[in-house]
């Protein structure tokens, strides 16, 4: 008896409630969309580092030409390119390579294990392996 | 060659974790890591100097990702520091403490 009394009560007060908060929902969608818009549109123009994309391969290899660039032990700034060897284009040795890979970790946010970290000799195998790993950034 | 490799790069990485956030000193130890390397870098493979080097290598690289701490300053003009203990870094537990005075010899505390 109680609880049938609840749930009527209940039922009516969700109707009574559905049609004022249906008619609040059309008229927030109705009117100020047109105001809210170029708001919106300003606010994604802040770079948002939470929740980014996947990486791009322009992007990545972009970022790892730049950090070459910044490598003193580069034969010739020149010869940084997307197909660039380490040891045969750039002319590092193993040990700069080793600081390379170590250097390209850091600017992902990653660490490569040994055997895939040997296994890096190009700015394309980089490149690659960047675009494999799901926590890079 | 390829262990002396991966010795400099464990190395390189220890060096990353104890002077982590401290440029000058983090610079220093690689360049110090570096040159060490650099120096032994034209020794024939199977010279007999190179595991020992390598081995030597790897021990350093242990004891500074193990047993250095950064400290910092708590408040100038007290010798108070702040210590960063990383995960890395050995936490020695008392288990030889308590088997030492057992038996004879040892500390002589009994």
């Amino acid at each position: 008896m109680f609880r049938s009394a609840v749930l009527r009560s209940a039922s009516a007060a969700r109707a009574a409630l559905r049609p004022a908060v249906a008619a609040q929902r059309t008229a927030f969608a109705a009117a100020p969309r047109a105001s809210l818009m170029p708001k919106i549109q300003s606010f994604q123009a802040v770079r948002m580092y939470s929740a980014g994309g996947a990486l791009n391969k322009e992007e990545v290899e972009g970022r790892i030409v730049s950090l070459l660039q910044g490598f003193d032990k580069v034969n010739d700034i020149a010869n940084i390119k997307g197909a660039a060897h380490f040891a045969n284009d750039l002319g590092l040795d193993s040990l700069d390579t080793v600081e390379v890979v170590m250097a390209i970790e850091e600017e992902f946010s990653i660490e490569i294990p040994d055997k895939d970290a040997d296994a890096i000799h190009s700015v394309e195998h980089a490149v690659e392996y960047i675009l494999k790993q799901p926590d890079a950034n | 060659m390829a262990m002396a490799l991966s010795a400099y790069r464990s190395l390189m990485r220890s060096a990353r974790i104890a002077f982590q956030g401290d440029g000058p000193i983090l610079a220093a130890a690689q360049v110090q890591i570096r040159n060490e390397f650099r120096q032994r870098a034209s020794l024939d493979p199977s010279d007999e100097s190179v595991p020992a080097a390598i081995q030597h290598a790897e021990q350093v690289a242990k004891v500074l990702r193990e047993n250095v701490v950064q400290g910092k300053k708590i408040e100038e003009g007290q010798d108070r520091y702040k210590l960063r203990i990383h995960e890395h870094t050995e936490r020695g537990d008392n288990e030889s403490i308590k088997t030492a005075g057992s038996g004879s010899g040892g500390c002589g505390c009994r």
